[in-house]
């Protein structure tokens, strides 16, 4: 069931002050977090965040497609190492 | 750049009495496997044709020349398929294979050691370099952008990073 419209997103308070915190700092920093539940809210596009996996911070650079979702979604909680073969990696 | 064999699927048995055999891919697209032909196999001998039947579960059904008994291809369980680097398509600017990513030596902009590239993982949106730094306990994860990763130069086996600030601290 999805959360009533009237509540607005939810976002832990301290996700925004730290976030606030790094605008106005102008520095690039990663800001750690341990609130996967927290929405990706339009004021964190730019920010690089550190979401926490439950061992360690998994860096996230917010862009646009990303408003909406939760930050848990952009930090696996598992690793798997697999042949390479021929994957590819797209720098962005 | 390496120019080592990279091991693209293995063999997982025989897939019915007739010569079939299971193959496990590793590579992104399952089927693709057959296009890198010839493959090496593990125990040296060569294979020139695949051709994929089908699919079972988790693996490929495929015909493998010189296979036509079932306990031949029994015989080949476990035996790794390896293709040559140069049989891999070229790609675009921006896009690299793991295996050549794999093993770079990662130098900040003043061009200072930060350790060596162990694996490239996801987190769903961006493609993040895993990064052994000496001296630290845990790896660490740079996500690949060209804000943060400018130069990749793999005639030079080597990553220029400009890592945001608390990236390394992070990990000790």
């Amino acid at each position: 069931m999805a959360r009533s419209v009237w509540k607005g997103p939810f976002v832990d308070s301290y996700v925004l002050k730290k976030a606030e915190a790094a605008k106005e700092s102008g520095r690039n920093d990663v800001i750690k977090i341990w609130s996967r539940r927290s929405t990706i809210l339009p004021q964190f596009v730019g920010l690089t965040f550190g979401v926490y996996n439950g061992r360690k911070h998994i860096p996230v650079s917010i862009t646009e497609d990303m408003i909406g979702q939760k930050f848990g979604e952009y930090s696996p909680t598992r690793t798997y190492y697999g042949h390479a073969a021929d994957k590819k990696a797209k720098r962005k | 750049m390496s120019d080592d064999p990279i091991i693209v699927g293995s063999i997982s048995g025989a897939f019915g009495v007739h010569g079939d055999v299971r193959l496990k891919s590793f590579c992104a697209d399952p089927e693709a496997l057959a296009d890198y032909t010839p493959l090496t196999r593990s125990d040296g001998k060569t294979i020139t044709t695949i051709v994929v039947k089908g699919q079972t579960k988790g693996a490929l059904i495929a015909r493998i020349d010189g296979i036509t008994t079932k306990e031949e291809a029994d015989a080949l369980r476990g035996v790794d398929l390896l293709a040559d680097r140069t049989s891999l398509p070229s790609l675009p600017d921006d896009e690299f294979y793991h295996t050549d990513l794999m093993g770079l030596l990662a130098v900040d902009t003043g061009g200072a050691e930060l350790g060596r590239i162990k694996a490239v993982q996801s987190n769903g949106a961006d493609d993040l370099l895993e990064i052994v730094a000496p001296g630290l306990k845990d790896s660490v994860l740079v996500p690949f952008t060209r804000a943060i990763v400018p130069t990749v130069d793999l005639a030079a086996g080597r990553v220029v990073i400009d890592p945001p600030g608390g990236l390394f601290a992070d990990a000790d």
